[in-house]
Formats: C-alpha cells, structure tokens, sequence
C-alpha cells in the first residue's frame, strides 16, 4: 500500500480513537496487536487470505480480541482486516502510535523482553530510558521469547541491546 | 671464219639464203643492229630497275635475317629470362619450405612451452585446491563444533533460565540504563 494510504487509514484510526476518548488504551492494544501479527505467521496468513471471505477475517479478530482488547481497537483492527488491508497493519499502527506520541510530545520507545514486565518494572524502565536519552518517551513494551532474557530498548535510531540473544550471538561470533 | 667470209660475202640468188642454217647477211646486220639497240635500251632502262629491284630485294632478304637474329636474340634472352625465373621459382620455393620449417619449429616450441606452463598451472591449482579443500575440512569441522556448541550453550542457557534469573536481568538492565546517563 502507498504511503499516502497508510497515512491515512492512521489519520482515521487516531481520530476515531481520539473522539472515543481512549486514545492511550486504544494505541497501545493496536500496538501489541501489530507485533503480535508480525510474529505469527498463522494468523497473517489467515487474515490476508483473500480466498476467505471478509467477514469470516473479522469474525477470527473479534473471536481472538473479544474481551482481551477494548471494543474500539476490535472494531478498528476488523475495519482494516476487512477492508483488505491486514498486510499493512503493523505500518498503519507504527504511523497512528508516532501520531500519538507526537500529540502528547513523546517519543516511541519500543522494548522487547522475554517475559511481561510488571507495572512497576514498566514505569522504572520509562524513568530510566526517559533519564537516559534525555526525551519524554511513550514506552511501549512487546514480549517476545526469542530474545530469551534481557530487554532491547528501541527509541528512534538508538538501540541498547542487553538481551541473552545478543550475548549468544556474539560469543556464537566469537567462537 | 671462214664460214662467216663466206656468209657475208657469198654470191648468187639474192631470194636463196646462202646457207642452210644462217640468215641472210643483211637480216644478221639489221639483227645486229636491233639487238645493240634494244640491249642499249635495256642496259639504259631496264638495269637500273633491276639492280635496284635486286638491291631492294638483297635489302628486304638482309631485314628478314637481321628480324631472324633479333628474333634468335629475343628467344635466347626469353630463353634464359625463363631458366632464371625457374632458378628463382626452385630459390623461392626453397625460401618457402625453410620459412614453413622454421615456422613450424617456432610453433611446436611454443606449443611445447605453453603446454609445459599449462601443466605448471594446472598442477599448482590443483596443489591449491587440495589445499583450500584441506582448509575448507578444517573450517567445516571448526564451524560444526562452533555450532554445536552454541547450541549446547543456548539449551544450557535457555534453560538456566527460570523466572528469577528473567527478573534479575530486567532489573539489572534497567539499572544499567538508569545509570548510563
């Protein structure tokens, strides 16, 4: 899909989420629901299926999202599933996260750790980032098993990798 | 002579000749007349034409022989023109066979040259590639035990582990992170 589209199909999503009033809630389920559909090949393969009938792809998202995410995000992910348009969600969403963050004067800081991370760890772990690249960040965190300990912290072009993948890799190298 | 007394003065019958074979005396003077006149006549006219047809004829003959010995010489220098140009052939041809040897000596050392190299570099690239080849089991053989034991090193690992050592690396990186500034 071009940019322009991708633009905005995220324009639309942020001021549906914005004239609900759950903007925060809304961006942050989209968000992991995007990483969620970029890890699991199943699940892509199912909702960019053109051989399955749109509405069948929005019925699998409200099974899979019903009672986990609020109505808003279910509603939005079905309307982009069943506009044809799951292949670019993880785009639109990446777009529709920057625009909020933007609107309250943050910067996206993408983390991935092997486990969840506690509420408090979560809040310690923005204050650190926050502390450290001198910016006001919009933390957003993604578990993913295949850094296997650790955390990587991801904000603009700046990456800290202290992951037990990383430390692998490089005595893998060294070896 | 006295046959010639007796012509010419001979007496009798003027109409019977006086002799059985000679003419009369005045037939053989007006004769004799008649041929000094026409011999004049033709010594005065006549000879000149015929020396000068004779001349003409002499010089015409003295041509043709003069052509025939041109023409003789000619054949004798197209004659030894022709052994020169068959000597130059037989040279030439000579020239030719010793040039083809030579030639032909030139590119078989050649030939034997290039070959001698091409053997060379086909020995030293096999040399090679038993080498790279030695290498290549070496590096196989180290990169098999590297990866072994990676994965060894990440079963171990991913094992090792639990929730707790999870939490202490998330502690410990956000300790880090918070100090790093």
């Amino acid at each position: 899909m071009s940019d322009a589209k991708i633009e905005s199909y995220s324009r639309a999503l942020f001021e549906i989420a914005q004239a609900e009033g759950n903007l925060p809630i809304v961006e942050d389920e989209l968000f992991r629901m995007a990483r969620a559909f970029e890890s699991n090949e199943q699940l892509r393969g199912t909702l960019t299926d053109s051989t399955i009938p749109a509405d069948r792809r929005q019925q699998v998202v409200e099974q899979l999202l019903g009672g986990k995410a609020s109505n808003t995000s279910v509603q939005l992910v079905s309307l982009i599933v069943g506009a044809g348009r799951a292949r670019d969600l993880p785009a639109i969403v990446d777009r529709l996260v920057q625009r909020a963050s933007s609107e309250l004067q943050r910067e996206v800081a993408e983390v991935r750790s092997a486990v969840a991370l506690s509420e408090d760890q979560t809040k310690r772990l923005a204050e650190a980032l926050g502390k450290s690249t001198g910016r006001k960040l919009n933390l957003k965190v993604v578990v993913d098993p295949s850094v296997l300990g650790g955390l990587v912290a991801t904000v603009g072009d700046e990456v800290i990798d202290d992951t037990v993948r990383t430390r692998l890799e490089q005595l893998k190298t060294r070896i | 002579m006295n046959l010639m007394f007796e012509v010419l003065f001979a007496e009798g019958d003027p109409s019977q000749t006086h002799h059985w074979l000679l003419p009369e005396t005045a037939e053989i003077i007006y004769g004799g007349i008649a041929s000094v006149i026409i011999f004049s006549a033709l010594y005065k006219f006549a000879w000149p034409m015929i020396v000068k047809s004779m001349n003409a004829r002499t010089e015409k003959i003295q041509k043709e022989l003069d052509g025939a010995a041109a023409a003789r010489t000619k054949s004798e220098s197209d004659a030894a023109g022709i052994r020169r140009a068959l000597g130059d052939i037989e040279a030439e041809r000579k020239k030719i066979l010793a040039e083809a040897e030579t030639q032909a000596a030139a590119i078989l050392a050649d030939g034997r040259a290039r070959l001698v190299k091409e053997v060379a570099e086909l020995e030293a690239k096999a040399e090679a590639d038993l080498a790279a080849a030695r290498g290549r089991s070496g590096e196989e053989l180290r990169g098999e035990i590297a990866r072994l034991s990676s994965a060894a090193m990440s079963a171990s690992i991913a094992a090792s582990l639990n929730d707790r050592a999870q939490q202490d690396l998330i502690e410990g990186f956000i300790k880090s992170v918070g100090a790093s500034k």
